[in-house]
């Protein structure tokens, strides 16, 4: 599942444990800026070897999740 | 002579661009460093669909249609669709882009025929946008004026160079011939300056603005907004340093700091209003020091660069 992936690689970015990020957490109380993102984003990309085209902003780690998972559908 | 893949993909005799600057990148600014050899930028900032256009029409009457030129697209202005659809009618030569992911854009402004240049301040930013058919990327650094990341030009140039094979192109902290060769050393192809043409004749921002830029040290600048998230440079005015000491104040919401600033940039830039005014500008102002025609600065630029490029064989032993 996207969102697991998601937590772990953003956990491991800001140094925090990946159990305590909800769906519902936003970027904006992780610290997590855009530039950020994008670099977990192609962090993600590695793992699962594929290439996202990344639009927009995302509030939360659910929403960004979702919006992965809806382009590897 | 200095010549790069640059020069070749816009068509330009020097490598050198002129950023789009907020209330100062106009029609006639970059038609005149569209002229002198370079390739000039209009900032659409935060103007509607109508100002864009007139200020695209000065440019193409004022290089006789025959120079390329370019669009800067400030993505977080509320105007960026309308805009950005305007730089794809108006099939302008180049566009770039600054504040944020340009991804949804570029297939139309591809199909418009255009090249497109994003600027990033991260490697990660690099490594998404080189593959979306984008020309080249410009990188740049927070010595850079206005809205800045935190890596420095020296640090991010070599490691965006490393994920991409376009042409990269170096933003921030440069003035003059010798930043261009370190520049070059790092692994761009080209350079983007801002503050440096501030100074040129036909800029026509505000006489007040002008003579801040001259008389700026090393030590001028400073960054403000980093507690609304989006850190600027500008010139340490009184104002900014009222702002920087209410950031710090938590009895000020983040409302009245976003309030205490709003409206500053054109103040500075138009009324040259040394009170409320914020005067944007990069680190490099301090070597900024007299006024010339665009063209002059740009000759003198590469006369100098050329030197140096040629003299740093004598460290090979």
């Amino acid at each position: 599942m996207i969102f697991k992936k998601m937590a772990e690689i953003i956990a491991e970015h800001i140094g925090g444990d990946a159990a305590e990020i909800t769906e519902n957490t936003t970027f904006e109380e992780l610290g997590v800026d855009s530039l950020d993102t994008v670099e977990m984003v192609m962090k993600l990309e590695e793992e699962l070897d594929v290439e996202l085209e990344l639009e927009g902003k995302f509030d939360t780690v659910g929403d960004l999740a979702k919006f992965i998972e809806s382009k590897l559908a | 002579m200095i010549k790069t893949p640059v020069c070749d993909l816009v068509g330009i005799e020097y490598p050198i661009f002129q950023g789009g600057m907020a209330w100062i990148s106009d029609g006639t600014l970059a038609a005149a460093v569209s002229n002198g050899g370079g390739l000039g930028i209009i900032s659409a900032m935060n103007a509607d669909a109508e100002y864009l256009r007139g200020e695209i029409n000065k440019a193409r009457e004022l290089t006789g249609g025959k120079k390329p030129f370019g669009v800067n697209i400030m993505l977080a202005s509320p105007f960026a669709d309308e805009v950005a659809q305007v730089a794809a009618d108006e099939k302008v030569p180049v566009i770039t882009t600054g504040a944020g992911n340009p991804s949804k854009y570029i297939e139309m402004w591809l199909k418009s025929g255009a090249k497109v240049m994003p600027l990033v301040a991260s490697v990660a930013m690099a490594k998404l946008l080189s593959r979306t058919g984008v020309s080249a990327i410009i990188a740049e650094g927070g010595e850079s004026g206005g809205h800045v990341g935190e890596l420095t030009t020296m640090v991010l140039i070599p490691q965006v160079c490393d994920v991409t094979d376009l042409p990269v192109i170096a933003a921030g902290g440069i003035a003059d011939g010798r930043g261009v060769a370190a520049a070059f050393m790092l692994g761009a192809q080209g350079v983007q300056l801002g503050t440096r043409f501030l100074a040129a004749e036909e800029c026509s921002v505000h006489r007040n603005y002008k003579d801040k830029i001259l008389k700026a040290t090393d030590i001028s600048t400073t960054t403000t907004g980093k507690r609304l998230g989006h850190p600027v440079r500008s010139l340490k005015t009184p104002f900014i340093r009222a702002y920087a000491k209410a950031e710090y104040d938590s009895s000020i919401s983040n409302e009245e700091l976003e309030a205490m600033g709003a409206g500053s940039l054109r103040l500075a830039a138009v009324e040259g209003d040394a009170e409320k005014g914020t005067f944007l500008a990069g680190q490099i102002a301090g070597m900024v020091n007299k006024e010339q025609s665009a063209a002059e600065m740009i000759k003198e630029i590469f006369t100098e660069a050329e030197v140096i490029l040629r003299g740093a064989n004598q460290w090979v032993k």
